[in-house]
């Protein structure tokens, strides 16, 4: 007697495997043209609420009101500071990320070895990422909710937020999709 | 060689559609910022073209499983070109500075102008393969 023989990858982790996408080979491209867009999702999102602040004109009831708020240069601060950590973490050269030392005598975890360095500004692109979407949140608590403006106002804010959300994802997805070994992983799966 | 020249035809009608669209869209409200649309898309392909031979090595064979730098920043410039593309009638029109109805003809001729260079060169790339 015998057992048939497995039809699926005995590594496999989930009951029900995951079916093989037939476009998996252009995953690494999928990934980066969603990194992109998302991107320019996220630019523009925030150039809307500037754009819409500098035609912003007061009611037509009440023509000589001023406009409360405008988008300042301190809206722009967290959208250069996301996008400044997005180009630090995407230009660290993954092979130093993920040597584990001790061979090279440059490599390793030694003070000044290339792999501590690669890791120390991994950690200052995230921190300026995370430190972007923390300023935006602060913008729009401090100076939107805060004062109280109407709804109108309180979209710049809201904006900006989603800017430097969209920015960070862009991150992941662009990390993520170059990640993957797309045709090697293709071909053993045929 | 009658089915390209009918997919040149068509394909070249349906440019010609595109751009009247999205020169109507800037005639007809005497506003011609919907124009940078056009010029958009039409630069949306550059990227790639660009880059495209940046992934083969000296044996000519392109290998970019491995990853490659510059076809992923044409990627990445490709898409983003063709989200502003989508992007600027709609914060144009959003902000007021263009007529809503201008906006939605502006992206329609938009995506048909680049529509019609993703086919056309999907149509003539396919040709010498089969060769």
């Amino acid at each position: 007697m015998s057992l048939p023989r497995a039809a699926y990858d005995p590594r496999r982790v989930c009951v029900i495997p995951f079916p093989i996408v037939p476009f998996m080979r252009h995953k690494r491209a999928i990934g980066v043209y969603a990194a992109g867009a998302l991107f320019a999702m996220a630019q523009w999102l925030f150039l809307d609420a500037a754009i819409l602040s500098a035609h912003a004109r007061p009611p037509p009831d009440a023509p000589y009101d001023e406009v409360p708020v405008h988008v300042t240069f301190v809206d722009w601060v967290p959208g250069i500071c996301s996008t400044l950590g997005m180009l630090v973490v995407n230009l660290i050269n993954r092979e130093r990320l993920m040597g584990e030392g001790g061979g090279l005598s440059l490599g390793g975890w030694g003070e000044g070895g290339v792999v501590w360095r690669a890791r120390l500004f991994l950690f200052l692109g995230f921190a300026l990422m995370a430190g972007g979407l923390a300023g935006s949140v602060t913008i729009l608590v401090l100076k939107y909710i805060i004062p109280e403006w109407p709804d109108k106002y309180e979209y710049y804010g809201v904006a900006n937020v989603a800017q430097n959300v969209c920015i960070m994802l862009s991150a992941v997805v662009l990390w993520l999709g170059q990640n993957t070994q797309g045709e090697y992983e293709y071909r053993l799966a045929l | 060689m009658a089915a390209g020249l009918k997919t040149v035809i068509l394909l070249s009608f349906v440019l010609a559609v595109g751009f009247l669209l999205v020169i109507l869209s800037c005639a007809l409200w005497a506003n011609w910022l919907p124009l940078l649309v056009a010029l958009t898309f039409v630069l949306a392909p550059l990227p790639n073209s660009l880059f495209r031979n940046c992934a083969t090595d000296d044996f000519g064979a392109a290998d970019y499983a491995e990853g490659s730098g510059p076809i992923d920043l044409g990627h990445f410039m490709t898409a983003c070109i063709v989200v502003t593309g989508f992007a600027l009638p709609l914060v144009l029109a959003h902000s007021g500075v263009i007529h809503p109805m201008a906006c939605v003809m502006s992206i329609v001729g938009g995506g048909l102008v680049y529509g019609t260079i993703l086919s056309y060169t999907a149509v003539f790339r396919a040709d010498p393969d089969e060769f």
